[in-house]
């Protein structure tokens, strides 16, 4: 068998980007020194909570659309998903990161920013 | 074997593995891999690992190491059904390699099975997030009654809106805009997901009549719609093509890109160890470990 390996596309640069950005959604390495070690952490840690919040709130907008939830538990789940939105703001400035930052690729869940 | 030397004399040499192939013979023709070695076949029982030899271990791969070993694949690719390892896979003594070949000879034996005479092609499509988004949100505002619930619609004009004060006291109208906005959010992106699903349920269509396995991973990127790789027949290899030309020359605005024929190294399934590793990177761990 003759194997003629093509690679073809009319859109070279659009495929390039687009591997790049995937290829770019966890940073390759740590950036661990004795200076920034605290924002190191706090990075880890917000990325953490910042995750389970998107979860919580994802689950809340399924049951909302569902039609699981009285008026007063929407209004419940809204405070309290606001509440910890405005909470990770203050948190991120304290620590001086930037929402880009806490971004990771979930795979087929997309990117967590 | 006339290309291997006396390794037990030369301890730091190393033993690079390229792919497992379904023969045990001598490999026809002259190979060269990695350091301009050439490329010899191990056997186990009826099939064997193509490798070379290394002075010494590589400890940082770099590109040219990773043409050179795709190209040594592609090679042997024409003449043998192959698993590819993955890049990097050294082994310390031969009989290290043989220990590994002895350990999962059945599971190599049953993919070199299943992958006779087949190819993997690739296959990555591109739409427009924002269009898409875009014609969503304005679909959406058309039929704005069916995106929030009408219990997040407080205006007086909503039957069901909430009227008991006691309640109300407790109610914070910037929860209330809050969670109105991140459901409307959440129906963009449910409706966008949805799309994609139809959009890749009728592009593989095309395609999958010809394949005989597929895998298919949705919007990897927001842009990034498809990315598919599907396991062909090698006398098939121009059907599916065929296939591609007709999806590809379908009106609409998706960017397109093709690529193989690869060697099969989306559809090597080791059962020893199901969904936690590929085999090669079982290979690579245990060529890392100098056993």
């Amino acid at each position: 068998m003759n194997i003629n390996r093509i690679v073809e596309t009319d859109s070279p640069q659009d495929f390039i980007e687009e591997i790049e950005k995937i290829q770019n959604a966890l940073p390759k390495r740590i950036d661990a020194n004795p200076k920034n070690v605290e924002k190191g952490l706090a990075k880890l840690v917000l990325t953490l909570i910042e995750l389970i919040r998107k979860l919580m709130e994802k689950q809340a907008m399924r049951r909302i659309d569902a039609g699981s939830l009285t008026e007063e538990e929407i209004e419940r789940v809204g405070e309290t998903l606001m509440k910890l939105e405005n909470k990770m703001q203050e948190l991120k400035g304290v620590f001086g990161l930037k929402d880009e930052e806490l971004n990771i690729n979930l795979g087929p869940l997309g990117d967590l920013m | 074997m006339q290309a291997r030397k006396k390794r037990s004399r030369v301890s730091q040499m190393a033993l690079y593995a390229y792919a497992i192939i379904d023969s045990n013979s001598k490999i026809e023709g002259s190979i060269s891999g990695l350091e301009g070695a050439c490329v010899y076949n191990i056997p186990y029982r009826d099939i064997g690992v193509a490798v070379s030899e290394l002075n010494e271990q590589i400890q940082n791969i770099n590109q040219e190491h990773i043409l050179k070993h795709e190209e040594v694949v592609e090679k042997l690719m024409q003449t043998f059904t192959v698993l590819p390892m993955r890049f990097s896979t050294q082994f310390s003594q031969e009989k290290d390699l043989l220990l590994m070949m002895q350990e999962y000879y059945g599971d190599f034996r049953e993919n070199l099975d299943k992958l006779r005479n087949k190819v993997e092609f690739g296959i990555k499509i591109i739409w427009s997030a924002e269009t898409i988004k875009n014609r969503i949100i304005e679909a959406s505002k058309k039929c704005h009654a069916n995106v929030a619930p009408a219990t997040l619609d407080n205006s007086p004009e909503n039957p069901m809106r909430n009227t008991d004060h006691r309640s109300r006291d407790h109610i914070s109208n910037g929860a209330r805009i809050f969670v109105k906005e991140k459901f409307e959010k959440y129906k963009i992106d449910k409706e966008f997901q949805d799309e994609a699903d139809r959009c890749i349920a009728l592009l593989d269509d095309f395609f999958s009549r010809f394949a005989a396995e597929k895998k298919l991973e949705k919007l990897k990127s927001d842009n990034l719609l498809l990315s598919a790789y599907y396991l062909v027949e090698k006398e098939k290899q121009g059907d599916f093509k065929e296939a591609f030309e007709r999806a590809k020359n379908t009106p609409g605005d998706l960017k397109y890109l093709f690529s193989g024929p690869w060697p099969p190294y989306n559809f090597v399934v080791l059962t020893k160890k199901p969904d936690i590793f590929t085999p090669l990177e079982i290979l690579k761990t245990m060529g890392n470990t100098s056993f």
